[in-house]
């Protein structure tokens, strides 16, 4: 009966940790670190001989709360010179963790690329090659060639960023390849921007 | 269709017989049961002195002694370690049902056998097992592809290493899984989330068909699913046990070891130990494979108890871990991604064979604890004690940029206490029963440093129940009933951005249930059980709110749910004769404010792409099906069996199908014992046909059509041997022989690739 006692007593010991060590944690904010706020597309005209002339200018899509119900994305118009040479840099950026993703795109490029899509190039409206330093298929650099003579001044371009592909999948190395998601991986960036030509 | 059930249950009912006694050509039929337990005992012996006849009990107890004549008798039953019963009783008539109580004998007299103290399932609803055979013949699986043997039951997959049982229809947390009698508590909510069981660990796998709560808690909508592990030995003795497993297909191997010994100094005390791992790699299906598909998965047991005539104590323990790959091309970026590789119907990522688990992956392990004691008041009245520990730690890792990709996108930690305090009664005349009460206590957490809002919130659930259930048992016929009162409270918060959110919430429900079993004759058994549950709704219904990457969707929880009221109604029809046995299970289930997670139609745009926006709704729903198994010995060497399941599932305020609703399907095969005593399955071939209908029941609103219809032929060998005095088991099985390329409705990859192509495993046991 004794040791009947002792093991009741231990027992309880053992009941009454297992209640206290078990209360929920206090919820912690958690940094949105995977989320993109803001692509800005930034352009410089390029001469006959390749060389950067004028200054710069910007258009952006942005979206400050990232993922979330009920908001839409803010997206800037393109606006263009018809029959001239641009280089378009991307910068990709998480305005609510100010962190620039840019760079990480930069670190892991074989597992990046950007396509470029919609009606611009369906009507050969614009030429884009990839610019990239070294040579590689990424596009956070590339050359945007606008046609002189283009039906509408109104037109589109798509902008798709993905992750995770296979790079070397044929027809990739495209930069207008439209069948991407063949290549596999998955989407970041799905952006349709309005392109003015003047 | 409520009178489709009913009819049916009528039909049941017209097709009982019963034998009528006729003067001097009377029978004796009754039933021997354990006082401790009201299991049956086989075997025990029955005696009649006047008339000298005798006969043994059958494996349900029962016995029936004929051709006697009116007048005074004097029974006498005997079974090893129980007390003898000697009694005598006018025979008439219509006295012909009787029902024996054997009273357990005291363990001090050496050399007597002291059966472990396991609880039988005492239950009037539809319960089917697997052991033995059958269970060997599952070994190397999940326990939701194990659990497929049991006819009505199914799975809810994600793939071919995540599934999840589905009993009648209903899964996750509309089910409950008892690990060794306690409640597994895990992230049961999620789809892609497998219970965290090794059936490794078990000798018995029992589900039970009906709604359980009165017995088991709140969430026993469809049913329960049992895993037991082998009662502890009493005696000196020693066995272990072997398992090898590998396949082909994945090249996936395991090996399992269990050991179980008792003490010879001190009678009634043993223990086991159990360890289990499987590693896996890329699945095969006939034309590529899954890339990123492998698995690890490791499993430890241990239990030490003591178990005399008064008291039974026993400590448990169990841990499970597991890394699971998830298919790549499942983790899409938007709506377009997802509608590109739906209309493929497979993988875009060319994948070889690799063991390597990348991200998309889940680690998950769980702890379980168990403190369990039994106190004998006297032979009639038992105290039953039980406390169990629970630790889940769940990890999700997506494919991410830079560093965040060595970070889990979702890391929970739950822990679980439950305590159960039963007294039960078990008295000589005619009445059984317990009551009780029971606790749970929950603390759930998000570890910090996901970058991710939280899927889920952190929450605090305190669960306290009492419950009441009788049975009386008269000759061939079992009636119980039960009732229970539950009261739940759930304290939840959590930061979406910078705003705190907070909710409390109370829930409450009494539930009851009747039943009854009848048998008819010794061949044939009647059950029927009706009874409500209830579910109060999971944190994740209430609230989401957030991105689901596999489904391309947005889903949005709402904290204003109420909880899910479900009454079931089973009825099972049972019988066993020389050449077959039949068992049919037919069922009704009406469920109100039954919790769906439906498409708003509305899509949601970001820079990432489109999504589509999902919200949780309730509505009342009808569930009404049909399992039906069987076996049928054509000849000494020549068996067959059959097993099928119909289920119609229908939201019944909108008129519309639910989605995820197990298609009709059948197993039927032969098989052919070889050798000069075919009873003993020493070489056994087997063939076997696997048919899955199309749904044809699709619900409005799905991102793929149902998969076609499909037939898989499987073919298997088994043969024992003896090897140093033991028995080795060894079986070549070829599973999807034909290779054949198929998509199951219930697998939610139907969307991204094709199922598993065919596979050879081979299976050794060995028990010495």
């Amino acid at each position: 009966m004794k040791n009947l006692k002792k093991v009741s007593l231990y027992l309880f010991a053992l009941l009454a940790f297992g209640f206290a060590s078990c209360e929920s944690e206090d919820p912690e904010k958690e940094n949105e670190e995977e989320v993109i706020t803001d692509v800005t597309l930034q352009f410089q005209e390029l001469n006959a001989s390749n060389a950067l002339v004028g200054s710069v200018f910007t258009f952006k899509a942005s979206d400050p709360q990232g993922i979330e119900v009920g908001k839409t994305p803010t997206i800037q118009s393109i606006s263009l010179a018809k029959g001239k040479k641009y280089q378009m840099t991307i910068e990709v950026y998480n305005a609510i963790e100010k962190e620039d993703i840019t760079k990480e795109i930069l670190e892991e490029a074989a597992a990046h690329q950007f396509f470029f899509l919609g009606q611009v190039f369906e009507s050969n409206f614009f030429s884009i090659q990839y610019a990239d330093a070294g040579g590689i298929a990424l596009g956070l650099k590339t050359t945007l060639t606008v046609s002189p003579s283009t039906g509408t001044n109104n037109s589109s371009m798509r902008v798709v960023l993905r992750h995770d592909l296979n790079k070397s999948f044929t027809g990739a190395s495209n930069p207008n390849f439209s069948n991407f998601v063949q290549a596999g991986g998955e989407t970041d960036l799905d952006i349709t921007f309005p392109v003015i030509l003047n | 269709m409520i009178q489709k059930a009913i009819l049916l249950c009528l039909a049941m009912a017209v097709s009982l017989g019963t034998l009528k006694a006729q003067k001097c050509d009377l029978i004796l039929r009754g039933r021997v049961l354990h006082l401790e337990n009201n299991q049956p005992i086989e075997a025990a012996y029955v005696w009649l002195s006047e008339s000298a006849t005798g006969v043994a009990t059958d494996a349900n107890g029962n016995f029936a002694i004929k051709n006697l004549c009116s007048g005074q008798k004097t029974i006498q039953i005997t079974f090893i370690g129980h007390k003898e019963i000697k009694q005598s009783l006018i025979l008439s008539t219509g006295k012909s049902n009787l029902t024996f109580k054997m009273e357990e004998e005291a363990v001090a007299l050496t050399g007597v056998e002291v059966h472990g103290h396991r609880e039988a399932v005492q239950s009037t609803t539809a319960v089917s097992t697997l052991f033995g055979e059958a269970l060997l013949q599952s070994r190397g699986e999940s326990l939701g592809e194990s659990l497929k043997r049991v006819a009505g039951v199914t799975t809810f997959s994600t793939g071919n290493t995540i599934s999840k049982p589905v009993i009648h229809g209903l899964h996750s947390n509309r089910i409950l899984i008892l690990n060794n009698g306690i409640r597994l508590e895990g992230q049961q909510w999620g789809a892609e989330h497998a219970p965290e069981i090794d059936p490794f660990l078990a000798d018995e796998l029992t589900v039970i068909k009906g709604a359980e709560t009165v017995r088991y808690g709140p969430e026993a909508l469809g049913g329960v699913i049992l895993v037991n592990p082998p009662a502890l030995p009493t005696t000196k003795k020693y066995t272990t046990e072997l398992n090898l497993v590998g396949n082909t297909n994945g090249r996936a191997g395991n090996v399992a070891v269990s050991h179980a010994g008792g003490s010879g100094k001190y009678p009634g005390l043993g223990y086991r130990i159990q360890g289990a791992s499987r590693r896996a790699g890329n699945i095969h299906t006939p034309n590529y494979y899954q890339g990123n598909t492998g698995m690890s998965e490791a499993s430890l047991s241990g239990a030490l108890g003591y178990s005399s005539s008064k008291i039974g104590t026993e400590v448990y323990y169990s841990f499970f871990t597991t890394e699971l790959g998830i298919l790549r091309d499942t983790h899409t970026g938007n709506l377009s991604d997802l509608l590109e590789i739906i209309e493929k119907g497979a993988p875009f990522n060319q994948a070889d064979f690799a063991y390597t688990i990348n991200n998309p992956k889940q680690v998950v392990s769980h702890h379980l604890a168990k403190l369990k004691a039994h106190y004998h008041l006297n032979p009639s009245w038992k105290l039953n004690f039980q406390y169990g520990f629970q630790q889940n730690n769940r990890q999700e890792f997506d494919r991410r940029r830079g560093e965040l990709n060595a970070r889990p996108s979702l890391n929970l930690e739950l822990f679980t206490n439950t305590t159960e305090l039963i007294l039960e009664h078990n008295l000589k005349s005619q009445w059984t029963g317990s009551m009780g009460i029971s606790l749970i206590q929950q603390a759930n957490s998000n570890v910090p440093g996901t970058g991710v809002t939280p899927l889920i919130p952190n929450y605090e659930l305190l669960n306290g129940g009492f419950f009441l259930m009788e049975k009386y048992i008269k000759g061939p016929l079992e009636l119980e009933a039960g009732l229970r009162y539950d009261y739940r409270t759930v304290s939840a918060a959590r930061f979406v951005g910078k705003d705190l959110q907070e909710a409390d919430l109370i829930y409450q429900n009494g539930s009851i249930f009747l039943g009854g079993m009848y048998q008819i004759n010794s061949n044939l058994a009647f059950t029927s059980n009706l009874g409500t549950a209830w579910r109060p709704p999971n944190v994740n219904e209430l609230f989401s709110q957030g991105l689901h990457h596999g489904a391309a969707a947005v889903e949005l929880g709402d904290a204003n749910l109420d909880t899910e009221k479900s009454l079931k109604w089973v009825n099972g029809l049972e019988y066993e004769g020389k050449r077959a046995t039949v068992e049919l299970t037919a069922y009704a289930n009406q469920i109100r404010d039954y919790i769906y997670l439906n498409p708003t139609g509305e899509t949601f745009v970001s820079l990432r792409g489109t999504f589509n926006v999902y919200e949780y709704l309730q509505a009342d729903a009808f569930f009404y099906g049909l399992d039906l198994s069987g076996t049928y010995s054509f000849t000494e060497h020549l068996n067959g069996y059959a097993k099928g399941s119909l289920i119609r599932a229908k939201n019944t305020e909108t008129n519309t199908y639910l989605p995820f609703i197990p298609s009709d399907r059948m197993d039927w095969g032969l098989s052919y014992s070889l050798g000069k005593n075919p009873d003993q399955g020493r070489n056994r071939i087997t063939l076997s046909n696997v048919l899955v209908a199309r749904q044809h029941r699709e619900p409005i609103f799905d991102l793929a059509p149902a998969p076609p219809a499909y037939a898989l032929f499987n073919l298997g060998y088994s043969k024992k041997l003896e090897l140093f005095k033991n028995t080795l088991s060894l079986s070549l099985q070829v599973n999807n022989l034909l290779n054949t390329e198929f998509k199951e409705y219930m697998n939610r990859f139907r969307y991204f690739t094709a199922d598993m192509g065919s596979n050879f495993q081979l299976k050794l046991n060995y028990q010495f």
